[in-house]
């Protein structure tokens, strides 16, 4: 068991609060059979306990390990390979890039900070410093809530969707929650099935709904229409209300969804009125 | 003898997972509910003054079993709860059943008269002025219940399954509108033009904008089934995954009286309709819908450093929830008979054939075939709704000497869009050409370097090029080929199908100048330039970033830890009048966190953050002013050990928040609708918070 094999080293490490922890983990569940000894990780390490710890052990996974990659990552790979949920590791994005468990996992402790919800994004944060910023803005994800959380949406451990999405595409991941958007819809919105992130960006934004831009700039990256009207304000006053389709109610509100506001498809089946423009 | 019995309890602490704690504590928080509506948007604190504050963590193992039983609740008091029990015979089975919480509330502000809102049948009532109506607070509340399980069937095979029920309910931002006058075409919004010489119709004033809330009442229900097999070369997973959407609302009926609208009254087609005839014409709403997926997966070990990855999956989704009856479908056309199926085949390849040289290589192939019979409702379409996906990957990495690690890579993406089928013209598709298919190949070289035991830094270069297939007509039926001459300069094609070059250059260090020291640098500059045949749309955007993170541990008692981030991005947007957007954005973070345990029976932590962004709207043409957003956050905690088994834990979060935008206000005048309905944000938002906990660990 973990316990027993571990007995050589705790001789030594027995009242170390960086070390002892890890038979609070499920590492340390002395009856499963499976669980790894230190040994299994850190190498028989001989020439570590004959120094009483001058040579460092083995495999070294902390502290400037002189241990490769590969290598380190072969001691947890070796049981975790059977995971469904790591059968994309090789080759990944994480992999490629030689990201180490340990660089995310804390083996020892008994809370490890990216397998607790709200906690997870600040390991993540380590790296991914644009979505640090992003997710403070205030169209967000509720992710520093810890409500929608880094892996609800990404397999850090490889998958084969892009940007290492859960599910096989973006899209596939945004339905598991926003299924409404799926469709198909009577009038469908080329983009929408495309891709959500063309307009969306997820992890947050100054624009309501998580738009990478505000209508209509950012519809004017695809269309032309209401080409006379340039986006403008100060047109809203106190008295009657400038009717429909003009600078401003296409700048304000909503913008252009204003209007078109089944912009993700809509399923109504009249033919009026005009109902490939969205409106209803 | 004491000491030594303390001891030996610190050590089997130290070991034992066992625990027993219960938060149980108050929080306050400053201001009103339009006080902290950025503040409160998701964490349950926007609605309650003050709030019941309760966590519980249990957990044992039976170290005779090897069985865990654990319950987490957090946040039990607030109305962003989450609640959890797992029981797990480790390495046998496992069943867990999780409970979640979660509303949104919409920041905005708004004044209404609307009645009935939030419902399939909204009455709009005019006010005499914005503001002069009642407070509406829009929110969505999702609650779902999670259950899942696993039992490895042997040491090679296990079987798992979750099944996830979410509902969601509330209400969302929404509204129609119409504007009449400015449509006189055959294509007329408002039906088929008037005779000449009809006086009064397509009067100027003829137009309206309503906010309309969509009623939300979703319930969405997943299921994932899956076999893993784990052998020593070879790992499959077999799994079928089935979702399942309902929405209980079909369509929204907007109710106006006669009179409300301003120039509601004005006829505005050929039929006779009023502007608030069209006006109450319903809105469908999102249909049910549901998706079922086979697939296997898994990777094959041909050597210890020769491992394939693969993938089959066929999905088939079905959309064919009935029209409500007054959205008026074609005669003998219950629904849309949505049929989607999707194939997907990815298989990869990563070796090690040295110790210094790793190569990876990765293609996925999917075909999204969009089955549904769109013609049935209607000879025109208005999208491109299959396509099949390539995507191939190539990658090298090899170790230089001198502890040089250079990568090189090349990455390839084709979508090939179907042209609508059954569709004699995209009918006003609002762009002038399009194109079936885009290709792009990208090529990547990176070069890393361990220059000392404490100093790691890389540099990397991305440059990919994407074009196309010819362009084509979309108004004309058939979609004829469209000579790149015969486009004309001012229109609009798609930024997804226009030509693009892309080059990206990062810059990157981790240094370590003391053991308890470590630093990061990060520098990336990005650069979009988009190419098609006319001059308007999306010209090009760019990015930049720079970075520094800073770690220090400066004591066994305490550690300092900090950010500074700079980022910009940047677009321009060409239109056919001639005005260019210049669009900028510059994002300023900072943040400093320190935490230590001065005392034995006391632990300080202190965060802070400050984001400084600003959007930069400039259009040739005059432009809208910039958008700002400021926000600081402070946050403070002490905890104090009262005894061996009980501690006091005091929260104080504080945060300021600017967002000056004019979405929906401008200089101090809410955006008002024709109904004067009105919306707005308070621009300037403080909030303070303090929680006060008792956390007990049962013994």
């Amino acid at each position: 068991s973990a316990l027993a094999a571990g007995e050589k080293c705790l001789e030594c490490h027995g009242d170390s609060e960086d070390v002892l922890p890890y038979l609070k983990t499920k590492h340390g569940t002395a009856v499963d059979g499976r669980t790894p000894t230190c040994m299994s990780c850190h190498g028989p390490s001989e020439a570590h306990i004959k120094a009483s710890g001058g040579e460092k052990p083995d495999r070294t996974f902390n502290h400037n390990p002189q241990t490769p990659v590969a290598e380190r990552n072969a001691a947890c790979l070796a049981c975790h390979q059977k995971d469904a949920r790591r059968s994309h590791w090789m080759g990944s994005t994480h992999e490629a890039r030689g990201l180490a468990c340990a660089s995310c996992h804390q083996i020892h402790s008994g809370q490890d900070k990216v397998r607790d919800r709200s906690t997870q994004a600040e390991v993540c944060f380590k790296c991914h410093k644009q979505q640090r910023t992003e997710v403070n803005k205030p169209s967000h994800h509720p992710v520093l809530e810890g409500k929608v959380i880094c892996s609800d949406c990404h397999n850090p451990h490889g998958s084969v969707g892009p940007k290492l999405m859960k599910r096989d595409s973006v899209n596939e991941t945004c339905y598991t929650c926003h299924m409404e958007k799926r469709g198909p819809f009577v009038r469908n919105h080329e983009p929408v099935n495309d891709d959500c992130t063309i307009c969306h960006n997820p992890h947050g934004t100054v624009a309501e709904s998580m738009l990478k831009m505000r209508p209509p700039f950012l519809c004017h990256t695809c269309h032309t229409p209401h080409a006379a009207i340039e986006p403008t304000l100060g047109g809203q006053s106190l008295g009657p209300k400038v009717p429909g389709w003009n600078g401003v109610n296409i700048t304000q509100g909503r913008g252009c969804l204003n209007c078109h506001t089944q912009i993700h498809g809509s399923n109504n089946p009249s033919m009026t009125p005009t109902p490939q423009f969205l409106y209803r | 003898a004491e000491d030594a019995k303390s001891e030996d309890d610190a050590t089997a602490q130290l070991k034992s997972p066992d625990s027993s704690v219960v938060s149980v504590g108050a929080g306050g928080v400053s201001g009103n509910a339009s006080d902290r509506t950025l503040f409160g948007q998701y964490n349950g604190l926007r609605d309650q003054n003050s709030d019941l504050l309760l966590d519980v963590d249990i957990r044992k193992r039976d170290d005779a079993t090897g069985t865990w039983t654990i319950l987490q609740g957090r946040n039990l008091g607030l109305d962003d709860r989450e609640l959890s029990g797992t029981l797990n015979k480790q390495g046998d089975w496992k069943v867990n059943v999780d409970y979640s919480e979660l509303v949104r509330h919409d920041p905005r502000s708004i004044n209404t008269g609307l009645a009935n809102a939030g419902t399939t049948t909204p009455v709009v009532q005019n006010l005499a002025a914005p503001g002069t109506g009642a407070g509406l607070n829009l929110e969505q509340r999702r609650k779902g219940l999670t259950l899942g399980g696993e039992k490895w069937l042997s040491p090679n095979w296990m079987l798992e399954a979750s099944f996830k029920d979410e509902t969601k309910q509330g209400a969302r931002m929404s509204g129609i509108g119409l504007a009449c006058g400015v449509y006189a075409s055959s294509n007329n919004v408002c039906g088929t033009p008037p005779a000449a010489g009809a006086a009064g119709l397509f009067a100027a004033t003829a137009g309206a904008l309503l906010m309309l809330p969509i009623p939300v009442d979703y319930d969405t229900k997943q299921f994932e089934g899956r076999l893993n097999y784990a052998g020593d070369r070879l790992k499959v997973n077999f799994g079928y995954y089935a979702s399942f959407f309902s929405n209980a609302n079909s369509a929204l009926t907007p109710g106006i009286g006669i009179g409300v609208l301003p120039g509601g009254s004005t006829v505005v087609n050929s039929a006779g309709a009023t502007l608030t005839d069209l006006m109450r014409q319903p809105m469908a709403l999102e249909p049910d819908n549901q998706a079922q997926q086979l697939y296997v997966d898994g990777t094959y070990a041909f050597t210890p450093t020769t491992r394939a990855t693969f993938k089959l999956a066929h999905s088939h989704a079905t959309q064919h929830d009935d029209f409500a009856a007054t959205l008026m479908p074609p005669a003998g056309v219950s629904n849309l008979g949505g049929v989607v199926d999707t194939n997907l085949a990815q298989i990869g390849l990563a070796a090690r054939p040295w110790t210094k040289l790793s190569l990876t290589a990765n293609a996925h192939y999917e075909d999204k075939d969009d089955k549904t019979p769109y013609g049935l409702l209607s000879a025109t379409t208005n999208a491109m709704n299959s396509q099949r996906k390539t995507t191939g990957k190539l990658e090298a990495s090899y170790q230089l000497p001198d502890n040089y690690r250079a990568i090189l890579g090349v990455d390839y993406l084709s979508v090939h869009r179907d042209p609508p089928v059954g569709s004699v013209a995209l009918v006003d598709p609002g762009f002038s050409a399009f194109r079936e298919q885009t290709k792009e190949v990208g090529y990547r070289a990176e070069l890393r370097r361990s220059m000392s035991e404490t100093l790691n830094a890389a540099i990397s270069f991305n440059h990919s090029k994407r074009d196309g297939s010819g362009w084509l007509n979309p108004a004309l039926a058939g979609f004829p080929t469209l000579p790149a001459s015969a486009i004309a300069a001012t229109g609009t094609i798609p930024a997804t199908l226009e030509d693009r070059t892309r080059d990206k250059v990062r810059l990157s260090a981790e240094w370590t100048p003391i053991d308890d020291l470590s630093l990061q640098f990060l520098v990336e500059d990005g650069k979009d330039s988009y190419n098609s045949p006319t001059s308007a749309g999306l010209q090009d955007s760019g990015m930049r970033n720079y970075g520094i993170d800073a770690a220090w541990k400066l004591s066994d008692q305490w550690r300092l830890s900090g950010y500074w981030n700079k980022g910009y991005q940047t677009q321009h947007v060409n239109q056919s009048i001639g005005y260019m957007a210049e669009l900028n954005d510059v994002s300023s973070t900072v943040g400093m966190g320190v935490a230590g345990k001065p005392k034995e029976k006391l632990e300080l932590g202190a965060d802070l953050m400050v984001i400084d962004d600003s959007n930069r709207y400039q259009l040739s043409g005059g432009g809208v002013p910039d958008v700002g957003y400021r926000q600081l956050r402070l946050k403070l905690f002490g905890k104090y050990a009262l005894e061996k088994n009980a501690d006091l834990r005091i929260d104080l979060v504080h945060q300021r928040a600017k967002l000056d935008e004019w979405t929906w206000g401008y200089n101090g005048t809410p955006f008002a609708y024709s109904d004067n309905s009105s919306v707005s944000l308070k621009s300037n938002q403080s909030v303070s918070f303090v929680g006060v906990s008792y956390i007990y660990k049962l013994k």
